[in-house]
């Protein structure tokens, strides 16, 4: 199954790179993440419990981010697998900087996310779970970068060193 | 096809109900969804209370001008109320197009509403009709709006422990033309898209429009630019066709086996006039 | 003792209700999940989520843990148990070992790893959560022609062309059919996987006696005596000591004309446990363990002259296997090249059959098994044709009929047709549709800017399987017939029907050739132990050659009675005849045909070269096939907007020889039509490219529904088959195989005007529409 589509980001691309790479932040923002360890260099290990409407999982599994190119672009894969079936994403997530709109001169304040990727779903989710498939994945990536932006507005005020506030 | 095994509670009244739920026990009705999601132990819930059989969650009653509807209220009872029927025919007539009898006869009101399926009937016709949704705990109760309480797929305003609990429609003068028009996905019999509109006319202008959709997206929603394009509007079929072409703007048409995205968002406009036309037609 | 001797009434040719329906609808029929026996343990199986993967390691030591568990067995304690089998042959096939739990690997989602037998159920299915597999996944292919690709995943590592077998077949001079052409038209069509999908899923009771060494198992099957034969080879049993019974079967379809690893596995599984063990298939496993049918590519392409004669039609059929070879899975393909000619006198044929492994349940006989792909194939391409070279599809077909005098009739493919009168049946359908009226109602139609299509098609089939040499397991039938001393009448058939109404049809049949009333006859079936040997029920056979085996077997009853009787009336043997359940000798003298009886088994005055008794069993083996065929017309109208289709009107004319019961053969029609218009309009059994079953229940896999018919006008014409003594050609599979091309025909039909020359099934609302915006975006182009 594709997975395709675009969200935005407050801050600009730099921190919107740095928070995804960010295994604590990732944990936070990854909906039902339960924990996140470092096994090895950019692989993480997963625990995830998935609840939707009736349906609840525990999933384990792996996170492994790679082909990094700070604050472009980088690759995510996640793995994961459960009693209920097994879950694999792998996609490419690009980051554009964007301005404040109005003038193609302004500063970067803001972040464009374009995410494209394939998803495997195997298992009795699979069989029984079609039509739930798109819109709940497509929900659980509005919640995931709903997530971010709050975590990365959260640190805005605790960190001095970045930028202005973005975009408001 | 064999659920893992649970506890399960039948309380006799509302309060039991609410403080088992309260200890973290999932509420039961008709188990129209629920159950086959445990015979293949998708879902596994540890206890179980059995809110489907509590007299307090079972009436249609006629109260300050708007229908108070138990959340224990079957499907098949919605469908055939003299009173919804009478005075709220949008509901009924939502209701009847809900899966197949044997669903209807089991599936409840609450349930349905509490469970946000995407795909579902009721949400288009509870936002056509500025509905509201009762909701219940032990720590008391809140009365929310249909665009409060439906918050994404499968995702509602209910805390745990909290439970759908009432329904409140509208009494329609009898000037309010309603209709819900669903285009079925054949195996299931969800909607591929279902629309409710719920309108009223004077002097060849529509003076109230309200546009409720299910199916297109990962929530049903209230179309308000159909509705703003169309208020104040001339009665005539170009304005509904313009107006019902707005329908998928804004939303995150979803796709599956069933229907693209694309045609998805086709039906919901098509689908939305089609219910426009048939509203008007029976609005005075 | 002149008597009066009533003329009874023909039982045969009325609409006579079912006698098996009284049981069926109060809920008081024996389905295996009915049988109860004490002790009786329960199986649940534990099946691959992966469409392809290495099984690196099982742990059962948790689920053999759990208080209630017996017993956990996995492909290690099974290998002393014979494989699936595979009665199909073709020469060079491949036939992957197909072992009753996989071993070291599996390759389809639901692939059987292990089975926990426990106490009740509920134990068992909590046993299965609890076995821990070390699962690693590999790549696995499920679009046949992906498969045949360079570099596809091997679906069985030592075979890495996914090829199962080549099959070719050429009649007459393809060569010169194409060099005499004027015309050629190509197309691309696809018959979809389906789901059989009976009301009744699978299940199975063993119960292993060792002391007598004795095995009984029930069923849920449509050939309980070549079931019994192959399970007590996989076994190591005497066929003698296994006793099978298939009871209530709740439909089957094709799909229990099989042999599943699960029916050796509950024998297995009763023999280590020295108990009764029961296996109930879920919906699920229904869905994605069960055969599929269909899964056909084709490529046709058809010759002809500008005047729409056709000279020949050549076929490339990609069949998609699945992972093995269920009983008949490689020869399904091979009857679709068979009925290929479908009712047409060309000449020229040319097929080629690639049978392709994929990482899915395997195909094999379903509804029509093969003869409706092929039926859709030549009908498509018939009206295709038409198109092309601006023909009425009505008379393309006319001037391309074999001619009624042209049979016994040998086709391009070698059958020979039996009997038929192809115009006169089109030229009924046309008339009671007007279809002149509807050409003229089409062209008003089209003016008004709606999309109203006419699809005819004229199927032919080939039913009543069939002569010995021709089928996998011989294709005789047998009958008992047993009198008993009060004249009653017990019927035991080697069919095993399972919804098709034999109970009633069979009855009616012996009531008429004895003369005794409706009530006095049953039929007994789908016991090996009760019922003589027997083939079964499939392939539109229990009339044509089950009933023509009873045939035989009443004449040798009647004969012995009416040699009883004249003995009985003191005349001699050839001056009696019997009739109306009397044997009446030339003064008018009589005995009842149960005074008869009862002198039979009395025993007190034997006729010279008789003996006691009035029982007699016959095997009969058809000289040929059987074929119906018929015309079916469906006028339907696409909605421009969104694309959905109406059925407006469907008209079934067929020929399907002499009528035993009218009743049966409306239900049969009804239920056919619906599985064929479920496959043209609704049906996909849908794997993604990771092998996972989408379509897995019924929230996705779109099954008919009653309110989804249309209303079924129907009628017949007779020619009766010189094949068997009833007339009779089968029923069964009409519906399916003449409805589909109908539907696709007509839905063509209507949106011939936006330049549509096909679509593949199914025809979903949204195909439609997407082919409207397409052709419309076209014709903005042009």
């Amino acid at each position: 199954m594709k997975i395709a589509g675009t969200s935005q980001l407050p801050f600009p691309p730099e921190k919107a790179y740095d928070l995804m790479q960010d295994p604590a932040m990732l944990a936070l923002a990854i909906p039902g993440c339960n924990s996140l360890e470092k096994t090895g260099d950019n692989e993480y290990k997963l625990s995830l419990k998935m609840a939707l409407a009736s349906l609840s999982g525990q999933f384990e599994g792996k996170v492994t981010l790679t082909e990094p190119n700070r604050p472009y672009s980088f690759k995510m894969l996640v793995e994961g697998t459960g009693k209920i079936g097994f879950v694999k994403g792998e996609g490419v997530i690009k980051l554009s900087g964007l301005g404040d709109g109005i003038s193609i001169t302004s500063a970067i304040t803001a972040t464009g996310i374009e995410f494209a990727g394939d998803a495997q779903i195997g298992g009795s989710i699979a069989t029984v779970g079609q039509r739930m498939i798109d819109t709940t994945s497509k929900m659980m990536v509005k919640q995931f970068f709903k997530k971010l932006e709050k975590l990365g507005l959260g640190a805005e005020g605790t960190n001095p060193e970045a930028g202005g506030t973005a975009g408001e | 096809m064999i659920a893992n095994s649970f506890e399960y509670s039948a309380p006799g009244s509302l309060k039991e109900a609410l403080a088992l739920l309260a200890e973290g026990a999932k509420p039961l009705a008709g188990g129209m969804s629920l159950i086959p999601m445990m015979k293949l132990r998708l879902a596994n819930p540890e206890h179980l209370v059995d809110i489907g059989r509590l007299p307090e969650l079972n009436y249609i009653r006629e109260e300050g001008g708007a229908i108070h509807i138990g959340a224990g209220v079957t499907h098949f009872e919605v469908e055939s109320s003299p009173l919804l029927l009478g005075k709220c025919p949008l509901l009924a007539e939502t209701a009847a197009y809900i899966g197949d009898i044997q669903v209807r006869n089991r599936g409840t009101l609450g349930g349905s509403v509490a469970h946000a399926d995407p795909s579902a009937d009721y949400p288009a016709a509870l936002h056509a009709l500025d509905a509201k949704i009762v909701l219940t705990s032990s720590e008391g109760t809140r009365t929310l709006s249909t665009e409060e309480f439906f918050l994404d797929t499968f995702t509602t305003a209910l805390d745990p422990g909290e439970i759908v609990s009432e329904v409140i429609v509208p009494v329609d003068a009898g000037l309010t033309g309603t209709s819900y028009q669903k285009f079925l996905q054949p195996a299931s019999g969800f909607a591929i898209v279902g629309a409710a509109a719920r309108v009223r006319q004077e002097g060849g202008k529509f003076t109230m429009v309200r546009v409720g959709v299910t199916g297109l997206s990962g929530n049903g929603y209230r179309a308000r630019n159909v509705e703003d394009a169309l208020v104040g509007q001339d009665v005539t079929d170009a304005n509904i066709k313009a107006a019902a072409a707005l329908v998928a703007d804004g939303q995150d048409a979803s796709s599956d086996l069933h229907a693209t995205a694309e045609y998805r968002a086709h039906l919901a406009g098509a689908y939305t006039a089609r219910a426009l036309r048939a509203a008007l037609s029976r609005s005075a | 003792m002149t008597t009066t001797v009533t003329k009874l009434e023909k039982l045969v040719g009325k609409r006579i209700k079912r006698k098996e329906d009284p049981r069926l609808i109060t809920g008081t029929a024996t389905y295996v999940e009915d049988v109860k026996l004490p002790e009786l343990l329960h199986a649940a199986i534990l099946r691959s989520p992966h469409g392809a993967a290495n099984i690196k390691s099982i742990d059962i030591s948790k689920a053999a843990a759990l208080p209630g568990v017996v017993a956990v067995y996995t492909g290690a304690d099974i290998l002393g148990v014979g494989s699936v089998v595979c009665a199909a042959d073709l020469p060079g096939l491949r036939k992957p070992v197909h072992h009753i739990l996989a071993q070291d690997r599996t390759y389809f989602v639901g692939h059987a790893v292990a089975v926990v037998v426990a106490k009740d159920r509920y134990v068992a299915a909590d046993g299965v959560d609890l076995i821990e597999v070390d699962w690693q996944p590999t790549q696995a292919v499920t679009d046949p022609e992906k498969a045949l690709a360079a570099g596809a995943p091997a679906v069985h590592p030592e075979w890495p062309d996914n090829t199962a077998f080549i099959h070719n077949q050429e009649g007459g001079d393809m060569a010169q059919a194409f060099a005499d052409a004027e015309v050629v038209v190509k197309q691309r069509i696809v018959s979809q996987r389906l789901i059989p999908n009976p009301m009744e899923t699978r299940g199975v009771v063993a119960d292993w006696k060792q002391a007598d060494k004795a095995m009984t198992i029930w069923t849920s099957t449509q050939i309980p005596h070549l079931a019994r034969s192959i399970l007590a080879g996989q076994l190591g049993l005497d066929e003698n000591r296994v006793r099978l019974i298939a009871p209530e079967v709740g439909g089957g379809f094709g799909s229990k004309l099989n042999v599943y690893p699960e029916e050796a596995l509950m024998g297995f599984v009763s023999m280590k446990l020295q108990k009764p063990v029961k296996w109930i298939e879920s919906r699920r496993e229904n869905f994605q363990t069960t055969i599929h049918g269909r899964g056909h590519v084709d490529y046709l392409e058809i010759a002809a002259k500008r005047d729409g004669t056709i000279l020949g039609l050549k076929l490339k059929l990609i069949q998609d296997l699945g992972a093995y070879h269920q009983l008949l899975t490689p020869a399904i393909p091979t009857l679709s090249v068979l009925m290929m000619p479908g009712l047409y006198k060309f000449r020229n044929i040319s097929a080629q059959v690639i049978g392709v492994f994929t990482n899915a349940v395997p195909t094999d006989a379903y509804r029509g098994a093969g003869r409706p792909e092929a039926t859709h194939g030549i009908e498509r391409m018939v009206d295709m044709l038409a198109a092309e070279i601006g023909m009425d599809p009505a008379e393309i077909r006319y001037k391309n009929f074999a001619g009624k005098d042209d049979f016994p009739f040998l086709t391009a493919a070698g059958l020979t047709y039996d009997s038929g009168d192809y115009a006169a049946t089109l030229d009924k359908a046309l008339e009671m549709i007007d279809y002149k009226g509807l050409r003229e109602q089409q062209v008003q139609a089209r003016a008004e800017g709606k999309l109203m299509g006419i699809g005819i098609s004229t199927y032919g089939e080939l039913c009543g399987f069939g002569p010995s040499p021709a089928t996998p397991a011989g294709g005789w039938e047998s009958a008992t017939v047993k009198v008993e001393p009060s004249g009653k009448v017990t019927v035991m058939t080697g069919c095993s029907p399972h919804g098709q109404g034999q109970e009633t049809s069979f009855a009616q049949i012996a009531a008429d050739e004895l003369g005794v009333p409706l009530d006095d006859v049953i039929v007994l079936h789908g016991d090996t132990s009760i019922v003589q040997y027997g083939i079964g029920t499939f392939g539109s056979r229990n009339t044509a050659v089950g009933g023509a085996a009873l045939f035989y077997a009443l004449q040798d009853i009647r004969e012995k009675a009416k040699r009883f009787g004249a003995k009985m009336l003191g005349v001699e043997d050839g001056e009696v005849v019997l009739a109306d359940g009397h044997c009446t000798d030339s003064n008018g003298n009589s005995v009842t045909f149960q005074q008869i009886a009862g002198a039979a088994y009395r025993g007190i005055v034997i006729p010279t070269g008789s003996e006691p008794g009035l029982v007699a069993t016959r095997f009969w083996e058809p000289s040929n096939f059987a074929y119906p065929y018929g015309a079916h017309i469906i006028v339907s109208e696409v909605d421009k907007e969104t694309g959905q289709i109406e059925i407006k009107r469907y008209l079934a004319v067929d020929d399907i020889g002499n009528i035993i019961n009218p009743l049966l053969v409306d239900g049969q029609l009804h239920g056919g039509v619906a599985q064929g218009l479920g496959q043209a309009l609704w049906e996909h059994g849908v794997y993604d490219d990771d092998g996972q079953l989408v379509s897995g229940t019924f929230m996705d896999y779109a099954m008919p529904r009653a309110r989804m018919m249309p209303w079924i006008e129907s009628a017949h014409t007779i020619t009766p088959s010189p094949v068997n003594p009833l007339g009779a050609k089968g029923v069964g599979e009409a519906g399916t195989i003449g409805s589909t091309p109908a539907m696709v025909n007509s839905v063509v039909d209507a949106l011939a005007p936006l330049g549509v020359r096909h679509i593949d099934m199914p025809m979903t609302a949204g195909k439609i529409w997407k082919l409207m915006q397409d052709s419309s975006i076209q014709e903005k182009k042009a």
